[in-house]
């Protein structure tokens, strides 16, 4: 985890504890940066195979901060990142194949239109609510996919093939780095006034309006936020398997992963979503090695009990069970009468 | 600054608020029919009617919670009908609700922090330190400076009221409209809020206060309108309102001969 000013204390949502000032301690950055560096020793420690399966999991863990911004934090169930990821990866494969340029300048490109669609399509979307939104952005991908399938620039159903480039460390640590960049991004949300306002919209848009919250105006910035780092995963990631369809760029169930990892890990906290998708990757991996054929099965079980027993995610049972004891799990049973 | 000296010597009662012939239809139903009143700053104004008078509905005009269907709404000689509710925040205009709409997952203190962020002018205070700061003082008014480290949701529902009112405070408003805060309060407690609005008042703020309980509303107003059927049946000093015909058979029935 590249965890930067980790300051759960000064996050709004935890009213438990004192207030802390704006700083946090000391102790917390120190943690983040000797995680950061061992995470970004990885390549020169580890196997291959633990390389390889680091980009995946560290570029899930981005799409999952990323989704926190629109989701965890404005309370928008967005399904649309996908689509933002689908961009980030066109706009790569475009721009190496189509045109020759440079890795750097299609990353740009497809974060640049990932950035301008999210807009767009927030503006008309962001007034729905609750399930109407998620229906909706759920449309905008199917569409999506069938759109480019016919675009020629974009190779129509069969596709784009990259050039090569059999260079894994180097992948690596460019997921490291946009994962670190998403979460300075979101740390310094909940110190900011618009982070305030995005929570107030999430726990009551009509009270934040009439508060002073320009509502429309937060609710697309955060879109755009959420698109812009899911644009450059999806750029990094189509150079790093150097092929991409439609099929695979606007694929639904890589949104369903990322709410699962986010909410898994605690939407609406600075480190929820990267521990959410980290362990999740894991434990996946792990399962798939291990009982193959069931995996699946597993994995869904995982789930299931990590909803029933932790619905608001690890970040908050690890305070609760601080502050209750085991019987932080008995309570959300009881809870939610399951 | 000589401008704005003589503009007010030259208009001294200019209106703070002035709301002309506002009309809300919903569907079938006309919640405000055609309703016009004025508000000067410095005044509280009772706003009364049996239920379903189209109260709230008023006071949503105003806020930019609910476009009207007709009619114009001034505020410091300005139009803002068209505004929506954060311009109007902005602007000055504080609002409490009925049915309140606290932000459940904060606490206390952070619910207040988003009306000094966020309230007039786009919000008095930039930096979250300074707005809790801010939070804390319009929480002490409203005598909840205890509750402030606690989750919004934990509250009762008087706490609840006054934690609408200092949300509304943090915004320093011009024009504080409270709908219904004193309901379901004991008391003792009605006394309190009455004290705080009183307060408020003293500092230069404008209040318009949707209440029944009517001991409060008497020793609050300087006017009083009623609202019946979502029109305005009477507008005036709040003892003549409350003596006059309408009012008592708005409220009553017709007095039998």
């Amino acid at each position: 985890m590249s965890a930067p000013p980790a300051q759960r204390a000064d996050a709004p949502q935890t009213p438990d504890k004192p207030q802390a000032p704006d700083k946090p301690p000391t102790w917390r950055r120190v943690a983040a940066i000797v995680v950061f560096a061992a995470l970004a020793a990885v390549p020169w420690l580890g196997s291959d195979v633990l390389v390889q399966f680091g980009i995946n999991a560290l570029l899930l863990a981005v799409l999952a901060q990323a989704w926190n911004v629109i989701g965890g934090y404005a309370g928008y169930a967005s399904f649309g990142n996908s689509v933002f990821y689908g961009l980030g990866a066109y706009g790569v494969g475009i721009a190496m194949v189509q045109w020759h340029l440079p890795f750097a300048v299609g990353l740009a490109l497809g974060a640049a239109i990932a950035v301008v669609f999210a807009l767009t399509l927030g503006w008309a979307v962001l007034r729905l609510r609750g399930h109407y939104f998620a229906i909706a952005t759920l449309g905008v991908a199917q569409v999506m996919a069938a759109i480019v399938s016919n675009v020629e620039l974009a190779g129509r159903n069969v596709g784009l093939v990259l050039p090569p480039l059999n260079d894994d460390r180097l992948f690596y640590w460019l997921a490291l780095a946009l994962l670190a960049a998403a979460t300075l991004s979101v740390a310094w949300l909940t110190r900011s006034r618009f982070g305030f306002g995005l929570i107030a919209i999430r726990e009551n848009e009509e009270g934040a309006a009439v508060m002073g919250v320009h509502t429309t105006l937060y609710k697309a910035l955060a879109f755009a936020i959420a698109a812009f780092f899911s644009a450059l995963a999806g750029g990094i990631h189509a150079y790093w398997i150097t092929f991409l369809d439609p099929e695979s760029a606007f694929d639904i169930s890589l949104n369903v992963r990322m709410i699962i990892m986010a909410v898994f890990g605690g939407p609406g906290t600075v480190l929820g979503p990267i521990v959410g998708a980290l362990s999740l990757s894991a434990i996946s991996e792990l399962l798939s090695s291990e009982v193959t054929n069931i995996a699946g099965l597993f994995f869904g079980v995982v789930v299931v009990a990590a909803v029933v027993l932790m619905p608001r995610g690890l970040a908050d049972a690890v305070r609760g069970v601080r502050l209750h004891g085991w019987g932080y799990f008995a309570r959300n049973v009881k809870a939610h009468r399951l | 600054m000589s401008d704005s000296a003589s503009a007010s010597a030259a208009s001294p009662a200019a209106p703070l608020l002035e709301v002309r012939s506002a009309t809300r239809r919903f569907a079938g139903l006309v919640a405000v029919d055609d309703v016009s009143f004025s508000l000067a700053p410095n005044e509280i104004l009772g706003l009364i009617g049996p239920n379903g008078a189209g109260k709230t509905t008023l006071v949503s005009l105003v806020s930019g919670t609910l476009a009207p269907t007709s009619g114009e709404i001034v505020f410091e000689g300005r139009r803002i009908e068209g505004l929506p509710a954060f311009r109007r925040a902005h602007l000055g205009i504080g609002r409490t609700f009925q049915i309140m709409r606290p932000f459940p997952g904060l606490s206390v203190l952070d619910n207040v922090a988003v009306g000094a962020l966020f309230g007039r002018g786009g919000g008095t205070r930039t930096g979250l330190a300074q707005a809790r700061e801010e939070a804390r003082a319009c929480l002490d008014q409203v005598g909840m400076g205890a509750q402030a480290g606690q989750r919004a949701d934990q509250l009762g529902g008087p706490g609840r009221k006054r934690l609408e009112l200092a949300k509304a405070l943090a915004m320093q408003p011009k024009l504080l409209l409270c709908d219904e805060v004193m309901a379901g309060l004991t008391h003792v407690e009605v006394d309190e809020v009455v004290d705080v609005i009183r307060q408020v008042r003293a500092r230069g703020i404008a209040v318009l206060v949707i209440e029944h309980v009517i001991h409060a509303i008497k020793s609050l107003s300087d006017r009083l309108l009623v609202l019946h059927h979502g029109e305005k049946i009477a507008d005036g000093p709040t003892d003549e309102v409350l003596r006059s015909d309408a009012v008592i058979e708005a409220y009553l029935g017709k007095r039998r001969a």
